[in-house]
Order: structure tokens, then C-alpha cells, then sequence
């Protein structure tokens, strides 16, 4: 007696089978594209239910005086300095913290208790706390940035050197290869997918914390500009700003994250 | 003279406790230079313990153990295991280099020359992940040797490939030590590959005792179709029947 299979087709089948329309809206494109639609359609809704909701032509309206205005750009590289120079410490420090939290057990226990407080205490009250130590300036807004974000770093990153293969550990051991180039070629490489998931929350985080320290902290930036347009009770001012925040981590995500990630994934994409 | 030496060498996994566990009873024995042996038993016998107490992965109970260089160097050693144990994230090149002391003209040059004695001269760019098992367990070979080891160690490196690839690595091991005759130590449950490729067979067996040691005189190369082969290769086997008659551990673990 023969079973019967349910008719298997090949790819390439299975590719012409299927009409160029049918493609395109099952696409992982299409799926993005009706989210951003959805999302508009609810902004309409809501907008016109609520008196208090501008909708979106005052805020495009807003939008475009901002820039007429020159406020955007001014703002933005003000923001950009404080998130840039914060992310960049708290991925650095974030990896060096990680590594030593990752292979040294002292190391673990004397950090793991201040890296979960930290974990614990929301970037509003870094911004209070900044401002109120630092005053009005760069200073608190990059230091709220680097508190905010560095505990992600170091939690993910030491997550990775706890998961080194021991194989390859007591392999590098057994062959007596120095450390530092265990930590470049073993240790760093296999924590890549970790520092990387690492940076992702660093940028989110950090871009949440530098805000909230600019809002408080009344010293120019993208901050402090939508918190001027809230405390004017203009609404369609502050969405304005909200749109711009939102879509810049958009494309911080997409360009710079992805970008990223491809490259180091270079030899997992190779091997298949 | 003799490279390794191992002397009432014992082994016992959390001694002192009730589970105290003695893998390793009173081995004595020693390794003279640019020979090729075998330490062959049931799994289970201690054989990757007593290669990882050489190595200095793990450390023992009781007894000596030394390995000697010449020149007065530190021991160099060399090591294949059961799998390839390659750094995925490097090209094959770079895992060759990953062990080697230096990263200078020569060292490369010698690298080379080793990747080329495995057959994959042409695969030092590749990734390891784009190469089959076998090519792998090259690369782990081509790795070990190109370190210029005083010892060699390996524990089963071809129990993990199929008949046919570890057939043809046998045949290339024995190229690549003829050359280069480096004193080596290679662990294996199987009495047929260690006929083929000893000076000496040790035999392990359960509890860790030496219940044999076994001199194997035949000319090289050899090949598994020589009946000269064969036939020892059937006269070592009816001797390690007659071990599983004498302990009753092993007849039981079948
Ligand atoms: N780290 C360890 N802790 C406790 N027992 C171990 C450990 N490693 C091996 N053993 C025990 O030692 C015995 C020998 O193991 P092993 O040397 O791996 O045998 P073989 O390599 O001959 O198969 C086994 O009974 C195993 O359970
Ligand atoms: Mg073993």
C-alpha cells in the first residue's frame, strides 16, 4: 500500500503560483505600511472626539512654522550633543562594566545590587536629581542620558560573557592564549548579539532620559522647546514635537541599528 | 626520552564526599618522543579525564605528571577534541592563529603550510560554518600541529564523523605525523583505529587501571585493506575480550 502525501511544491512553484498583487500585500512592507495607516486613521478619530486633541493639519501647520522659525535644527543639534555624547559613554562603559561584571565573580556580587537600584529608578527622577546637582546646562541632561541607559548595557552585555561557550573557553585555556586576545576574538565577538540588543536600549532609553533632562532642565533642546509649547497650553506645538521625537528614534532605529547589526553578523549570514 | 611522564597518577571527583567517584587508580606510565600512542577503553574509563589533567583543565588527587620540552621552553601542547571547537566568528585563518604565540611573517607562513598538509589551502577566508564537519575537524588538526606542540593530545577526533570522512582523516593523520612526527597522545574507544594508528596501545578499563600495554610493530604506512592490519587488528580485539571476562563491571555494562 502507498501513503499519499500532501503535494509538495517547490519554491519556485509556490513563487509563480501566486499573483504579484498577492505578494505585495502579504509583504513584511505591507504589514509596516497598514500600521502607520491604522495609527493615522486612530490620530483622525480621536482628533475629532476630543476638542483637546489637535489634529493633524494644525500640527503640520506647527511643523512647518518650527522650521520656518529655525527652531528645529537649533534645538535638535543641542539634543543630538547631550544624546550623542551620553550614548556613547554608557555603550563604552557599558561594555567595559559588562565584560568584568561577565568573568569575574567578585566583581559580580559587589555590582550586581547598584546595577539593579539603577535598573530600578526611572529617568524622571535622574532628570530631577541632575538638575538639581548640576543646574541648567549640558551637564545634567548628558548625565541623566548615561544613568539612564548604562545599566542596560551592562546588564545585557554580562548576560553574553556569562554565555560563552565553555567549550570555547576551556578550548582558548587548554592552548594557554593571552587574555586580552580571548577578550577580542572569544569573548567580544560571542557578546555581539548582546551589545548590540544592548545599544538598541541604550539609544531608547538614552533618548528618553535626554529629553526628560531638557524639559526640566529649561536649557534649550527639542526638550525644553516642547515643554515651552505645553506650558503655552498649545497643543497642536507640542504634538508637533512629539512627532519629531518619535520620528527621529525611528530612523535612529532603522538606519543606524540595522546597519549596524548586519555588519557584525557578517560570518552568520555567510555560513548559510 | 621520555615527553610525558605520569606517575601513580589518581583521580577521584569529589573526594571526601559520599559521592566521592575514583576514575583514575595508580596510572604509571610514560610517553618517549615522536612516538604515536593509544589510550583506548570503554567510555566512561577516564580517558577524557586523564587528557584534561595533562592539559591542566583539570586537576588531580594524587601522583606526578610532567611533560618535558627541549630547549629548556616551556611545554608546548597541542590539542584536537571531539568536536572542532572553532571560533565561528573568524575565518579559518584567524582560528589557526587564535593558538599560535606570535602573528609574524613566519608564523603565518607555517599556518599555511598546515592548512595545505589538511587539503584546505585554498579555505583559509572561509568561515567555519561554511565548511562540512570533516573540513572542520581538518581545521582542528591543521590547528594542533601548526602550534608545533612538544605533545600532541587527542581525544576521539573522529568519533563525531561518519565512517567514510574519518577513514580518509585517518589516512591524512598518518601523512601529516609521519612528516612532521610529533609525539602524540590519542584517545579512542575504538581498538580498530588504534591499531591502525599506534607505536603503542594502552588499554584503560573501567574503575582506571592500565590493563594493558601494547606495542605495535608494523610498517608504515598503513592501510586499512593490509591483512597484516587486519589481523592484529583481530588479535587486539580477542584480548580486550578477555579483559570484559575478567571484570565483571564491564561485562555488565555490556
Ligand atoms: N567534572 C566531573 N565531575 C564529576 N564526575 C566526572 C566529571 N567528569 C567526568 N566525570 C566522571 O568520570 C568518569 C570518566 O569520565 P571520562 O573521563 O569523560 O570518560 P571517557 O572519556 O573515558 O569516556 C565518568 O564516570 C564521569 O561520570
Ligand atoms: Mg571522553
Amino acid at each position: 500500500m502507498t501513503a499519499t502525501l500532501t503535494p509538495r511544491r517547490s519554491t519556485e512553484e509556490l513563487a509563480s503560483s501566486r499573483p504579484a498583487w498577492q505578494k505585495r500585500i502579504t509583504s513584511d512592507r505591507a504589514a509596516r505600511f497598514t500600521f502607520y495607516v491604522a495609527a493615522f486613521a486612530l490620530w483622525l478619530v480621536l482628533a475629532g472626539l476630543f476638542e483637546r486633541i489637535p489634529g493633524p493639519p494644525s500640527v503640520v501647520d506647527r511643523l512647518v512654522e518650527e522650521f520656518r522659525r529655525g527652531e528645529v535644527f537649533g534645538n535638535f543639534a543641542d539634543t543630538f550633543y547631550r544624546f550623542g555624547i551620553g550614548v556613547a559613554l554608557s555603550i563604552v562603559v557599558g561594555i567595559l562594566v559588562g565584560v568584568l561584571v561577565g568573568l569575574s565573580p567578585m566583581a559580580r556580587a559587589f555590582l550586581e545590587s547598584p546595577v539593579m537600584v539603577a535598573l530600578s529608578i526611572p529617568a524622571i527622577m535622574w532628570a530631577f536629581l541632575t538638575v538639581m546637582w548640576f543646574g541648567f546646562g549640558h551637564t545634567s541632561p548628558i548625565v541623566t542620558t548615561f544613568l539612564t541607559a548604562v545599566p542596560f548595557m551592562i546588564v545585557n552585555v554580562a548576560q553574553g560573557v556569562l554565555g560563552v561557550s565553555r567549550d570555547l573557553r576551556d578550548m582558548s585555556s587548554s592552548y594557554g592564549v593571552p587574555l586580552r586576545r580571548r577578550v577580542s576574538d572569544l569573548v567580544l565577538p560571542a557578546v555581539m548579539g548582546y551589545v548590540m540588543a544592548g545599544i538598541r536600549f541604550v539609544v531608547i532609553m538614552g533618548w528618553n532620559g535626554v529629553l526628560l533632562a531638557e524639559w526640566f532642565g529649561g536649557s534649550g533642546g527639542a526638550g525644553y522647546r516642547a515643554r515651552y509649547w505645553y506650558d503655552a497650553n498649545q497643543f497642536a506645538g507640542f504634538a508637533a514635537w512629539v512627532v519629531l521625537f518619535v520620528g527621529v528614534i525611528i530612523i535612529l532605529d532603522q538606519l543606524i541599528f540595522e546597519r549596524l547589526s548586519r555588519r557584525a553578523f557578517r560570518w552568520r549570514d555567510a555560513a548559510h | 626520552m621520555a615527553v610525558l611522564t605520569v606517575n601513580d597518577l589518581c583521580k577521584t571527583f569529589g573526594a571526601g564526599t559520599a559521592r566521592a567517584n575514583r576514575v583514575l587508580d595508580h596510572i604509571t606510565f610514560d610517553v618517549r618522543g615522536q612516538t604515536f600512542v593509544s589510550i583506548v577503553g570503554p567510555s566512561g574509563c577516564g580517558k577524557s579525564t586523564l587528557l584534561n589533567i595533562i592539559s591542566g583543565v583539570e586537576t588531580h588527587t594524587s601522583g606526578e605528571i610532567s611533560v618535558t620540552s627541549d630547549a629548556g621552553k616551556p611545554a608546548r601542547l597541542g590539542y584536537v577534541f571531539q568536536d572542532p571547537r572553532l571560533l565561528p566568528w573568524r575565518s579559518v585563518r584567524r582560528n589557526m592563529l587564535y593558538v599560535q604565540d606570535a602573528d609574524d611573517e613566519v608564523t603565518r607562513r607555517r599556518v599555511d603550510t598546515y592548512l595545505d598538509m589538511v587539503g584546505l589551502g585554498k579555505h583559509g577566508d572561509f568561515f567555519p560554518g561554511q565548511l562540512s564537519g570533516g573540513m572542520q575537524q581538518r581545521v582542528g588538526i591543521a590547528r594542533a600541529f601548526a602550534v608545533e606542540p612538544d605533545l600532541l593530545i587527542m581525544d576521539e577526533p573522529f568519533s563525531h564523523l561518519d565512517a567514510i570522512t574519518a577513514r580518509g582523516l585517518r589516512a591524512q593523520l598518518q601523512d601529516i605525523w609521519a612528516q612532521s612526527k610529533k609525539t602524540v597522545v590519542f584517545v579512542t574507544h575504538d581498538v580498530v583505529e588504534a591499531v591502525e594508528l599506534s607505536d603503542r596501545i594502552i588499554v584503560l578499563q573501567p574503575g582506571g587501571r592500565i590493563f594493558e600495554d601494547i606495542t605495535i610493530d608494523l610498517p608504515r604506512p598503513r592501510r586499512q585493506s593490509d591483512p597484516a592490519v587486519a589481523t592484529l587488528q583481530a588479535e587486539v580485539l580477542a584480548r580486550l575480550e578477555n579483559m570484559k571476562a575478567m571484570t565483571p563491571q564491564v561485562a555488565a555494562a555490556g
